[in-house]
């Protein structure tokens, strides 16, 4: 397989950054509880991981190994802070929605962690897919994630009432993040010593 | 030795950049930010009077602001001050002791869209009051008349909510009756404190008189079902029910305590709360108002 598609495809299920590395939880719990509230967050989190880790690894000459923490949380800042100014005076609908959730990407353990294993030290376009693939894959872990909660917490899908009534608010609330996450991340490790016949390392976490 | 000047210099030159680049963005983004925000304002007063997304503006439709300063005299005492607009054309400041003696009423110069931009409010206030006071801006409240009847008030207002301070506007109508509540900014869990933005939330408080509200409490029951027509008009509309029904219904609810979100009680009770001092405070404020403008005699232009 090409490498830049393996690349994505990483992202995407074999190192799923919310089911496979366990990173970034803490907003995964808490803006997953709606598919509309998630899938913004995802997209949001996709632009600013592939803006990161191209300027990263254009600037990785450039960046001495001792300083490269703050430098990255300088860059990851900066584009936050873009997207804050600039979205409001694109489309201040689209800005009306997610800008509850912006300002708290500079913090994310997903994109640091990826500037600092994968884009500070390969080039330009794998860098880029692996940016994208992890962008993916947040948003992939969100969208599962906040569609089941918000089915089972409210009964709806994207705001459209399907079940008509709230089956379990527990969903909703922060502990049902924790169970829903936790149940998929299971079903994960299941499929893959299915699929393998090996039991599944035990990955990070933050 | 070495290394640490390349490190100081790596980290500086990112910073500067960094610097130049964000200060790029915001001279760039800040004019139009700053209109697209006013236009939301604007709407939002709009829609609080009763001519939201869709409906027409009545030509005759007048919005005059007021605004709120808390000046510092030359003597070191607090007075309020109203920058009220009058019948011809120009603006004074009404000066009102704590007690709600009028003191007196200075003109201040510039017209109304000149005195809509902050800066140069503040600067024609301080102004006009002279050397020794200072003036602090406080508020702003609106008032709008359709023709020569008053329609309405809006009235910005703040209470703390779950994380942080929730911004509200509340319009009254003339006789103080609660016609709509909205919710400028908030930081609410979403799904959960995030609902007091939505109709069937908001509307509870629509129709409230000024007697009710003062007992008004946050209640722990679910909303009842025939309730939510008269709150949620897109509800109404699915089912099918006449202008006249959903009148009945109101009424069969008015005299209700507001319904608590479930999972989000003190999100619930903060925006009651808040609701609750905002009109509070707006009644005892219109009060002494309308007696210092009567008694100075002052032609106002509302």
């Amino acid at each position: 397989m090409n490498r830049n598609i393996q690349l994505l495809w990483n992202g995407l299920i074999p190192e799923n950054p919310i089911f496979r590395l366990a990173l970034s939880l803490c907003p995964a719990v808490a803006v997953t509880t709606s598919v509309k509230n998630g899938v913004l967050l995802g997209a949001a989190v996709l632009f600013v991981q592939v803006a990161s880790s191209c300027t990263v690894t254009l600037l990785k000459s450039f960046i001495h190994p001792r300083i490269r923490i703050p430098a990255y949380v300088i860059i990851i800042a900066t584009w936050v802070s873009v997207i804050d100014m600039v979205l409001p005076v694109v489309s201040p609908a689209a800005y009306n929605e997610v800008k509850l959730f912006v300002a708290l990407i500079v913090v994310f353990a997903i994109i640091i962690s990826r500037l600092e294993l994968f884009a500070s030290k390969e080039p330009f376009v794998p860098s880029f897919f692996d940016g994208m693939g992890m962008g993916i894959g947040f948003l992939f872990g969100l969208t599962v994630t906040s569609a089941i909660r918000e089915f089972f917490g409210a009964g709806k899908i994207w705001e459209h009432d399907i079940l008509g009534f709230e089956p379990l608010l527990i969903m909703i609330l922060p502990a049902g993040g924790f169970f829903v996450i936790g149940f998929i991340m299971a079903t994960f490790n299941w499929l893959e010593y299915k699929i393998t016949g090996k039991i599944p390392a035990s990955g990070g976490g933050h | 030795m070495k290394e640490i000047i390349k490190i100081t210099f790596s980290l500086t030159v990112i910073c500067i950049a960094a610097a130049l680049i964000l200060g790029a963005v915001f001279a760039k983004t800040d004019h139009a930010r700053k209109e697209i925000k006013e236009e939301q304002d604007a709407e939002t007063d709009r829609g609080l009077i009763g001519f939201g997304a869709g409906k027409k503006v009545p030509a005759d439709l007048k919005i005059y602001p007021v605004y709120r300063y808390v000046i510092k005299d030359e003597k070191g005492a607090t007075v309020l001050g109203y920058l009220l607009p009058l019948k011809d054309k120009g603006q004074a400041l009404l000066e009102i002791d704590l007690s709600g003696k009028p003191l007196k009423a200075v003109p201040v110069q510039g017209d109304a869209v000149q005195l809509a931009d902050r800066a140069t409010r503040d600067k024609a206030v301080s102004d006009a009051l002279g050397k020794g006071s200072q003036a602090t801006y406080a508020e702003t409240f609106n008032i709008a008349n359709l023709g020569d009847k008053r329609l309405a008030y809006v009235i910005p207002g703040s209470s703390q909510g779950f994380k942080e301070r929730i911004k509200l506007k509340v319009s009254l109508e003339p006789e103080l009756t609660v016609m709509g509540v909205a919710i400028e900014e908030s930081k609410e869990d979403p799904g959960l404190g995030d609902k007091i933005k939505e109709d069937f939330f908001r509307n509870q408080f629509v129709g409230k008189t000024h007697d009710l509200l003062k007992e008004l409490k946050v209640i722990k029951e679910p909303l009842p079902a025939d309730y939510l027509p008269a709150l949620e008009p897109e509800r109404a509309k699915k089912d099918k029910l006449t202008p006249e029904q959903v009148k009945e219904i109101k009424q069969k609810h008015l005299k209700d305590d507001i319904y608590a979100l479930t999972g989000a009680t003190i999100s619930s009770r903060a925006v009651t709360v808040g609701v609750k001092d905002t009109v509070r405070r707006f009644t005892y404020r219109l009060g002494i108002l309308n007696d210092a403008i009567k008694q100075e005699k002052i032609q106002v232009a509302f």
